[in-house]
C-alpha cells in the first residue's frame, strides 16, 4: 500500500535498511543488468586499478537503495526520480546501509523529496558509497 | 587519447529491450527488491544496451572501459515499467566536459514504450579519467 500524505512530514527519518554485499549478489547484479565490467568480477582487474579486490557495481548500490525506498513508500509506481552521486567504493562482505529523510513534502503535488544516502563502515571510518543524493517520491 | 567532444549530442541506435518476467525477478533478487511489480533500477539494463555498450564501443569517442568511472546517475520515471512489455531505449551524449585529464561524459537514455511514450529517462555521467 502506497504512503499516505498525511502521514509524511519534513524532518521525518524515513529508513534505515542494511545489507551484506555478496560475490553471489553482485555477479547476479551483473547478469540481470547486463554490465559485465570485470572491474566487478575479476579481483586481478580491479587490483589493477588499485582496488583490494572486486568492486560492486555503483547501481548494484543504487538499486539496491531504491529497494529501499520503494520499501518506504510501498509501491514502486511511487518513485518518480531518483539522482544520486557514487562517491566511494562497495567492497564484497561490506554491510551497506541505505538511509533517508524527508527533506520536504509538496501538498499540492503530493509529493516529498527524500535526501537519500548509502554509507558503510571501513577501518574505523564512516564511508559514504553514495551521499549528497535525493529522490521524489508520490504520496496517496 | 582525448575524448572526440565533437561527438556532443550523438544519438546512437535505438535497442529494443523486452521486460521478461524471469529477468525482472532475477533483478529484483539482486537488488533486494521484494514487493510487487518491476524493481524501478532495472531500466539500467536497456539503458546499458543502449548507451554503455555503443559508448564504449565508439571508435569515435575513443573511450576505454578501465579508464571509466560512474560518478552519478539519475532517473526519472513517468511510470514504473511492466514485466511483458517491450521498452525502445535510445542514447544521446548530452554533455562532454572537463578537463584533459578528468572529463565528465553524461548519456541520456530514454526508454519508451510501444505507444511511443517516454516511460524513464535516465541520465548517466560517467567520469573519464585519461591516465586510465
Amino acid at each position: 500500500m502506497s504512503r499516505r500524505l498525511e502521514d509524511v512530514a519534513a524532518g521525518d527519518h524515513a529508513f534505515e535498511v542494511s545489507r551484506v554485499v555478496t560475490r553471489e549478489d553482485v555477479k547476479a547484479y551483473a547478469d540481470a543488468s547486463g554490465d559485465q565490467n570485470p572491474l566487478h568480477q575479476d579481483d586481478e582487474v580491479a587490483r589493477a586499478s588499485g582496488f583490494p579486490g572486486i568492486v560492486a557495481h555503483g547501481m548494484y548500490t543504487m538499486g539496491t537503495l531504491a529497494s529501499a525506498i520503494v520499501g518506504w513508500a510501498g509501491d514502486v509506481e511511487a518513485l518518480v526520480r531518483m539522482k544520486v552521486q557514487f562517491r566511494a567504493p562497495v567492497f564484497m562482505g561490506e554491510t551497506i546501509v541505505c538511509g533517508g529523510t524527508v527533506r520536504s513534502v509538496d501538498p499540492e503535488q503530493r509529493v516529498a523529496t527524500l535526501d537519500v544516502w548509502v554509507r558503510v563502515e571501513r577501518g574505523g571510518a564512516t564511508e559514504w558509497p553514495i551521499r549528497r543524493s535525493e529522490a521524489e517520491v508520490r504520496l496517496v | 587519447m582525448g575524448l572526440n567532444g565533437t561527438l556532443q549530442g550523438k544519438t546512437y541506435p535505438p535497442v529494443v529491450f523486452e521486460i521478461k518476467e524471469e529477468r525482472a525477478r532475477a533483478f529484483a533478487s539482486a537488488v533486494a527488491h521484494t514487493g510487487e511489480g518491476v524493481p524501478p533500477t532495472l531500466a539500467t539494463a536497456p539503458e546499458i544496451a543502449a548507451g554503455l555498450a555503443n559508448v564504449i564501443g565508439d571508435p569515435e569517442l575513443g573511450l576505454q572501459l578501465s579508464s571509466v568511472l560512474h560518478g552519478e546517475q539519475e532517473y526519472v520515471w513517468t511510470r514504473a515499467l511492466r514485466v511483458g512489455e517491450t521498452v525502445s531505449a535510445e542514447a544521446t551524449i548530452e554533455s562532454i566536459r572537463g578537463r584533459a585529464s578528468m572529463l565528465f561524459l553524461t548519456l541520456r537514455t530514454l526508454l519508451r514504450d510501444e505507444a511511443g511514450e517516454t516511460v524513464v529517462v535516465g541520465r548517466s555521467t560517467l567520469i573519464v579519467r585519461e591516465d586510465g
